[in-house]
């Protein structure tokens, strides 16, 4: 009995994990894993929040097609981002060479210049 | 003439996805994201951000009531957790991100008039309020309490909470057995939950 009334201000493990959610929504558990979801999904705001927003999706079976959907959009966006980022160190790099063979060159002309003007 | 991934490597890159998330199942948050800051290798955000793909489907639902605007929301949100995130580090991400996901939704409907009925609540970080249970649940006093508070709550609140915590019976077991809907089941659950915290800390203070 305390280890029951303890539960109701415990935050006992709060991951549900994305397959056993999709699971419940889809209505593939038994009474007990449900229950078990339920209360883990009580725990905090965030998830109670995502809970009630999933129930009101009406057609329930659309909901891992879409999770899918997102997730390959999300990887194709970091798939982009790598690409440009790469692209740009490529690219800013042989400036970098330019400008530090410039300034050796300068230092060494103005070398140059300085020492033939002091001699008489 | 742009290149279209064709649909069946679409599907086998999905695939691997799911087992690459599988594998890295035992790493926390925190763990991927200091991953991230080490090499900025953009593999480990795909890993932590896919985590919470269903949950930010889910409040953009609650907020956003309609399924085409929490799918764009969720893009949004992936959008905005990916630069902020290079930007600077944070620290508690499962907080940082709900709090990223709420302020998306609210500022949409702030944007359409006549919608902006929305409660807004300030989001304190989830972890302030775990310690704050974690000592209430230390105090032995506390149990004594637990009791007392269940029988103060409404008959409605008291019957739901008892059939869920002590009976371990589900939403739709307890709508069926007492005829609310499933969403007042919730309801009294939580609002029978708070009242019974409300209840013990001010037994607990006197």
């Amino acid at each position: 009995m305390p280890d029951k009334l303890k539960d109701i201000l415990a935050n006992l493990s709060t991951e549900v994990d994305q397959e056993t959610l999709l699971k419940y929504l889809e209505g593939r558990l038994s009474e007990e894993q449900k229950h078990e979801v339920e209360k883990k999904m009580l725990a905090t705001e965030f998830s109670d929040d995502a809970m009630e927003g999933l129930q009101g999706i009406k057609n329930k079976s659309d909901i891992s097609s879409l999770v899918e959907q997102l997730n390959r959009d999300l990887h194709k966006k970091l798939e982009k981002k790598k690409q440009k980022r790469e692209k740009f160190r490529i690219k800013d790099q042989p400036w970098l060479y330019i400008a530090i063979v410039i300034i050796l060159l300068l230092i060494v002309i103005s070398y140059v210049v300085v020492l033939r003007m002091l001699q008489p | 003439m742009k290149f279209q991934i064709p649909r069946i490597i679409e599907n086998e890159i999905s695939y691997f996805q799911t087992v690459n998330a599988k594998l890295h199942k035992n790493i926390t948050d925190q763990e991927l994201l200091e991953r991230f800051y080490a090499d900025r290798d953009n593999q480990w955000l795909g890993i932590l951000l896919e985590r919470y793909t269903l949950l930010l489907l889910g409040v953009c639902m609650k907020y956003l009531k309609n399924e085409e605007q929490a799918r764009d929301g969720v893009q949004q949100i992936f959008l905005k957790a990916i630069t902020e995130l290079q930007k600077y580090k944070v620290e508690y991400f499962k907080s940082w991100i709900y709090m990223v996901a709420k302020n998306y939704c609210l500022m949409q409907l702030r944007d359409k008039p006549g919608k902006n009925t929305i409660e807004v609540r300030e989001s304190l970080p989830a972890e302030a309020t775990e310690a704050d249970k974690e000592s209430l649940l230390l105090n032995e006093k506390t149990y004594e309490y637990m009791d007392e508070a269940l029988k103060e709550l409404n008959a409605d609140q008291q019957l739901c909470v008892t059939l869920f915590y002590m009976e371990k019976k589900s939403y739709q077991q307890i709508a069926d057995q007492t005829g609310y809907s499933m969403m007042q089941v919730k309801s009294h659950i939580q609002n029978g939950k708070r009242n019974m915290k409300i209840l013990i800390e001010k037994k607990l203070s006197q």
